[in-house]
């Protein structure tokens, strides 16, 4: 076993959610990543849901999952202990609450007057994550996941037009993750800056911004050229058909037809099964024409999915080269005949709750680069490295 | 001075997925070389823009609003690679690069010669970052199956956990996010790779199943499933963890406010705001907000509904409790935040010399922040000079555009022009040129 390639490189962690998911994967690549945590324990310790039997502050499986392969050590906000620990990082990654009262000892040791954070030493990386920036009129405000998604211009695009605009996949906090993505990429550049000159920078990730960069496709570049006002389509979007969800016998399938060729096996598939040899005509292989006549076109499409299983509609779409998807549940992806074959599970030893199938890798590469541990223990490693700084 | 400064970069892409790493790379230093085919063209050129609609063929490929998006700081170079003599150019180019970037399917990228090993025997040490939808491994189930970013998300489960739990799923229609998360693990790997090259020699083949990467970012509800079964459904906006969450209408024609109260104290300076039933020791604790959320929902979207969005999100941020207008994109535009930190851009291209807007990005170095050196380029624009820098000579250059390997940009003579940057709202908001050195 060798190291991964950020082996050295000491991470001291003491963000939130906003952060978790990328730290993760740096921590596997061989980053020393420490979290600095309360007394009580970081607040992903304290996230239902919880394993079963329930066992203190090692219970949450957000902690589970995002914790892994970091150290714990316990040094809350305003203490030696953190401040010590801070001196000692190459790279801190910390939420950044620019509340004129905050108390800023907690954002990550140093901290000018108006609460942005100031690197410890001159090589030190220090990356903010806030709501909407460290800069700008809104720079105190406070956000959340839902927050991100409608300051982004996204969260009015999702839902159905009978009810309030909803939050992207909201049990699974995904505008968090990536947040968590930019920062970490952010501190990887900033790293190869500092080889160059030797200093450190302070990295400003704004929330806002991350899921802004998630938006062109319904963003404001497209806005200004067609004036097209973009509001919540339900789950087809609107620009052809057959695109987004059809129900199904079990559930719903998800179609992406753009391209003729795609239409004409889509065609060709519906006319076979359901007779309806009008979806034939050449004149619907122009998608326009085919967004003209939606309705026929989605009654058509439900003709052939109603009465048949989201699988068998995969599986027999993609055989005749249509793109096609299950809408999946989580009970669906773990049993998902391709994760389990492509090695995506693994099992997580974890010396509290036992041995559980997790997440691994989320990419692969020809390299021994990751290297995986459970989620630590709070303070369990408070000792070995309070002792080394 | 950006961090990539002097980083060789070559993308072979569609879409968005390779694209948005790629920009980012560009935005910190690197040099892009997109390699792009005019008979099997990048969809983001594909989307045009309406008000261009009739101009001519070619330069409505220049035209996408897509393209600074997805390629802004690119170089853009023209190689039809089912050619063979394409491909050889493309060898090298590939043989004097750092990285690859390609998110075209295995069986496609192979099919033109441009497999890892091709890659690697002219180039050994190269940073190969593949990003298929399902994996570079032609022994797994899904190997040759079709990947679109937005049919991604119903696969990995992010569709079935979007919208109320009354409803069919809302699904998300109207972005993919499966594909900016491949793209910003390809980063990673790439900046990881840069590592390992610097500590080894070696390079990297790195395989990025969008699939695997997005359904990463479920863990802890596959670790629930794994131990209980629990298998999660929608639930709107709301949290078990915080109470009250959700969008709630104001006044106007389909305005909407976005609220999160995270705690017991965020709650009472609210419930204090609203006054009336708002008091009640039934909302004081997180469980009993859970347990009547309908009908603090009622409470809360009857003080709203009088309002602006705006007031209704000033209001509570004053009170620390986050808020924020749900936004269309004119309600973007007009974002405080968007317009103070310049996020949207006006730099000119060629084919725009009047500029093209568009996003900034969200890295941003405090000493080395990356910067727009132009807008999206035009198909082709760039080949004389990348193949003059691989090293072509003239007469080389001259058959490969006479056989139609290669290509450069249509009538380059021409120019468009965004009917909307004159308007004064539109520029109000945006960063010009002169203002990027002031960053």
């Amino acid at each position: 076993m060798t190291a991964g390639p950020w082996s050295g490189v000491r991470v001291v962690e003491t963000s939130g959610l906003t952060s978790a998911y990328a730290t993760r994967m740096w921590a596997a690549l061989g980053a020393d990543v420490i979290v600095a945590e309360p007394t009580e324990g970081h607040v992903l310790r304290h996230l239902p849901p919880f394993a079963p039997g329930g066992h203190g502050t090692d219970a949450s499986l957000w902690w589970a999952f995002f914790g892994q392969g970091k150290r714990s050590v316990v040094a809350p906000p305003g203490s030696d202990e953190l401040a010590r620990l801070l001196a000692t990082a190459d790279v801190v990654i910390t939420d950044v609450d620019l509340d004129g009262d905050a108390d800023v000892d907690g954002v990550g040791g140093v901290a000018d007057g108006d609460g942005v954070p100031v690197p410890a030493h001159d090589g030190q990386v220090v990356v903010a994550i806030s709501p909407f920036g460290l800069t700008g009129p809104r720079r105190h405000w406070k956000g959340s996941e839902l927050v991100a998604w409608a300051s982004a211009g996204i969260g009015y695009t999702l839902g159905f037009p009978d009810r309030p605009p909803v939050c992207l996949a909201t049990p699974v906090q995904f505008a968090a993750h990536v947040t968590s993505l930019f920062a970490v990429n952010a501190a990887m550049l900033a790293r190869r800056g500092a080889r160059r000159t030797g200093r450190g920078q302070v990295v400003d990730i704004s929330m806002q911004e991350c899921c802004l960069a998630l938006a062109p496709e319904t963003g404001v570049a497209l806005y200004l050229d067609d004036r097209v006002h973009r509001s919540r389509p339900g789950n087809r979007r609107a620009v052809t058909r057959p695109w987004g969800l059809y129900p199904c016998a079990d559930g719903f399938v998800s179609f992406l037809i753009i391209q003729p060729a795609h239409w004409r096996a889509m065609a060709a598939w519906i006319a076979e099964e359901t007779g309806m040899e009008a979806v034939l005509d050449e004149v619907f292989l122009d998608m326009h024409v085919r967004w003209e006549v939606s309705d026929f076109i989605d009654d058509c499409t439900e003709q052939l999915t109603g009465p048949r299983t989201k699988l068998d509609l995969f599986i027999e779409g993609q055989r005749r080269g249509i793109p096609t998807t299950p809408v999946n549940t989580v009970a669906d992806l773990r049993k998902d005949p391709h994760l389990r074959s492509a090695g995506f599970w693994r099992d997580d030893e974890h010396p509290v709750l036992g041995t559980f199938s997790s997440p691994g890798a989320p990419f692969r590469v020809n390299h021994d680069w990751w290297h995986w541990a459970s989620a630590p223990s709070l303070g369990q490693h408070t000792d070995t490295v309070l002792a080394g700084v | 001075m950006g961090v990539l400064d002097g980083l060789s970069v070559v993308e072979l892409s569609i879409a968005i997925a390779a694209p948005s790493c790629c920009r980012a790379l560009a935005f910190h230093g690197a040099d892009v070389v997109k390699i792009e085919s005019r008979t099997n063209p990048d969809v983001a050129r594909l989307f045009g823009s309406a008000w261009a609609v009739g101009v001519d063929a070619a330069l409505y490929m220049d035209s996408s609003p897509y393209l600074p998006e997805m390629s802004a700081n690119k170089r853009s170079v023209g190689l039809e690679l089912k050619q063979r003599e394409a491909r050889d150019v493309a060898l090298t180019l590939l043989a004097r690069a750092d990285v690859f970037v390609t998110n075209y399917s295995t069986p496609a990228v192979c099919g033109l010669g441009l497999s890892y090993d091709d890659v690697a025997a002219v180039n050994p040490a190269i940073i190969y970052v593949a990003l298929p939808g399902f994996g570079s491994d032609p022994s797994q189930p899904y190997y040759e199956f079709l990947a679109w970013g937005p049919n991604l998300a119903p696969l990995v489960g992010l569709d079935e956990l979007t919208g109320y739990p009354d409803q069919v799923p809302a699904g998300i229609a109207t972005i993919a996010p499966p594909d900016y998360f491949a793209g910003l693990h390809a980063i990673a790997a790439v900046l990881t790779a840069l590592e390992h090259r610097d500590q080894t020699g070696q390079g990297s083949y790195v395989d990025i199943a969008q699939f695997e990467t997005t359904v990463s970012s479920l863990g802890p509800l596959l670790i629930d499933h794994a131990l209980t079964g629990n298998v999660p459904g929608r639930t709107g906006s709301r949290l078990s963890w915080l109470a009250p969450q959700g969008c709630y209408r104001c006044a106007g024609a389909e305005q909407w406010v976005a609220i999160t109260v995270a705690d017991d104290i965020g709650w009472c300076a609210f419930a204090g705001l609203l006054g009336g039933h708002a008091v009640d020791e039934r909302f004081a604790t997180l469980a009993g907000r859970v347990e009547h959320h309908d009908e603090i929902d009622a409470l809360i979207g009857e003080w709203t509904s009088a309002q602006s969005a705006t007031e209704v999100a000033e209001q509570l941020q004053g009170l620390g409790v986050a808020a924020c207008e749900v936004h269309d994109n004119l309600g973007v535009l007009h974002d405080p935040q968007v317009r103070d930190r310049h996020w949207f851009q006006l730099v000119e291209s060629k084919r725009f010399p009047d500029g093209d807007l568009f996003s900034g990005h969200p890295i941003r170095l405090g000493d080395q922040p990356g910067r727009w050196w132009r807008a999206g380029p035009s198909m082709g624009e760039d080949t004389m000079a990348v193949l003059a820098g691989a090293g072509l000579s003239g007469a080389a250059v001259e058959e490969l555009l006479r056989s139609g390997a290669s290509f450069t940009d249509a009538v380059p003579e021409e120019k468009l022009r965004r009917p909307y940057i004159d308007d004064p709202e539109v520029l109000a908001a945006v960063r010009f040129p002169q203002d990027a050195g002031a960053a």
